[in-house]
């Protein structure tokens, strides 16, 4: 572990302070857990210290492989973060199921700024998304959830084995777990079995890929812009 | 087995439609059929409800557009059976990806619906849209104010000027049409100096120039006779010094809300 570990030497684009601000603060004080940012930043909580050292161990050993897988889960934590945020914001979640999407909202942006945080300058950028009205319906927003919480923790385990260095499988399993709280949550909510099954099949990357195209989700971004077009406007 | 590193970047290209450090441009939609997400693009056969409208857009704040998917009807009520108010393509006169700043969604008897700022004469004329006539939700936090009685441009971001510029507009004759717009797109690279090196397309529309190709958008660009700004110089587009459009069309991007008043 990195023994002068300070912010701005792993914050590469401010990506490490964004997760901070993501941390859910209401689970942390449940947990007895004081997550002031200054003092966080200050490097004066173990905790804090050890999540910051967590992604800036994986960003030094990180190999190829590991930067490809890295950039493969981003890619779903972007997915799984809009999606979230647009319900939020969309209105139409109220009670439980309220408190679910503002808080694995919440998650997932974490989990985007912490990988970004980790890859840098070699992380992709954000795809544009449409999320053809899961995001503005109750009950498609409840199935969606279930299938993208499911979708994520057979993903991370279907790469876990894949990963070849150690600092970034702890990085990884310690997404990969909450990915697994969220996905009993939305099972629970929604009168489904948090856990049907004694073990989980992991799926592979392949598998994973056609599961997101086909939810036509990643969509193209509208060509706004345009060059050597000569404006017709009324001048 | 195919290396992580080879499968990743094939779903980049996959997904993004380019290398992973390339631009964002030219991104592809994904067609394979699947099963992963059930019923998620079909609302029927839940019980219909009459929720009061959400708002989409404050066009001060939070600001969001949407892309036109296909060519629909837009209706004056969230109905099927309502007036029909225009009917909208999938591009502009550009050659741009027409979009539409959404303002509210409602659910009526199972279906959603948007309404939308148009881009259509008489201005200001807003109507409703089927939601899977639309894509997903950008959001902008811009709003650019053109102040006719000043001749001034201002930038805002979440409420906060952050940009300002005096400006010509059209003469009494060819009037700068005032009201709630929209950018729908922005033009560079083109061998038109009259129009400087950015030119910016709104969804406003000359009430008077009718026949002007292309229906008489008013743009707002820059200009090879700065020497007339500000003032009353023009057939209803909104002309800003060169070095003023440049700096803008860093800050603003396309979708942003616009007021014209006076």
């Amino acid at each position: 572990m990195n023994e002068n570990l300070t912010l701005a030497a792993v914050d590469r684009d401010g990506a490490i302070e964004e997760m901070l601000n993501g941390i859910d603060e209401e689970a942390a004080a449940s947990r007895g857990v004081f997550l002031k940012k200054s003092a966080f930043l200050g490097g004066g909580l173990i905790g804090g210290a050890a999540l910051l050292a967590l992604w800036s161990d994986a960003a030094e050993a990180a190999t190829e492989t590991d930067i490809a897988i890295a950039n493969f889960a981003l890619t779903l934590e972007y997915l799984e973060a809009e999606f979230y945020t647009e319900a939020v914001q969309m209105g139409i979640l109220s009670g439980a199921l309220a408190r679910f999407g503002k808080i694995v909202a919440q998650h997932e942006r974490t989990h985007v700024a912490a990988l970004r945080s980790m890859l840098g300058g070699r992380a992709v950028a954000k795809p544009s998304f449409d999320f053809r009205g899961t995001t503005e319906s109750v009950s498609a927003f409840r199935k969606t959830a279930q299938v993208l919480e499911d979708t994520g923790v057979m993903a991370y385990a279907g790469q876990a084995p894949r990963v070849e260095t150690d600092a970034v499988l702890k990085a990884a399993l310690a997404i990969h777990t909450v990915e697994a709280r969220h996905a009993a949550w939305i099972r629970h909510l929604n009168g489904a079995p948090p856990a049907p099954q004694a073990f989980d099949q992991p799926k592979t990357m392949q598998q994973i890929l056609t599961a997101v195209a086909g939810t036509r989700f990643i969509a193209s971004a509208p060509a706004m812009t345009r060059s050597g077009q000569s404006p017709a406007f009324t001048g | 087995m195919i290396a992580a590193p080879a499968l990743f970047l094939a779903f980049v290209a996959f997904a993004y439609g380019h290398e992973p450090s390339a631009g964002r441009q030219g991104l592809v939609v994904p067609a394979v059929p699947t099963q992963a997400v059930p019923e998620t693009t079909s609302l029927a056969g839940r019980a219909p409800t009459n929720a009061p409208p959400h708002e989409l857009s404050d066009e001060g704040g939070i600001s969001r557009y949407s892309a036109v998917l296909r060519p629909v009807l837009v209706r004056a009520r969230p109905s099927a059976s309502s007036r029909i108010v225009a009917r909208l393509q999938t591009r502009t006169p550009e050659g741009t990806t027409n979009v539409v700043l959404t303002l509210r969604r409602v659910e009526r008897n199972g279906q959603l619906w948007i309404q939308a700022r148009l881009p259509i004469l008489p201005n200001n004329t807003i109507g409703w849209i089927p939601r899977e006539a639309l894509g997903g939700y950008n959001q902008v936090t811009t709003h650019l104010v053109v102040d006719l009685s000043e001749y001034r441009a201002t930038l805002f971001r979440r409420g906060q000027a952050l940009w300002s510029a005096r400006v010509g507009i059209g003469r009494s004759r060819w009037p700068t049409p005032t009201g709630r717009y929209y950018i729908r797109n922005k033009l560079t690279k083109y061998a038109s100096p009259t129009y400087g090196p950015v030119a910016f397309g709104t969804s406003a529309r000359s009430a008077v120039l009718t026949d002007w190709p292309a229906g008489g958008f008013v743009g707002i660009h820059g200009t090879n006779r700065p020497g007339i700004l500000p003032g009353r110089v023009s057939h209803g587009c909104i002309r800003l010094r060169n070095a003023d459009i440049l700096r803008l069309a860093e800050l603003m991007p396309p979708g942003t809300p616009l007021t014209i008043r006076r």
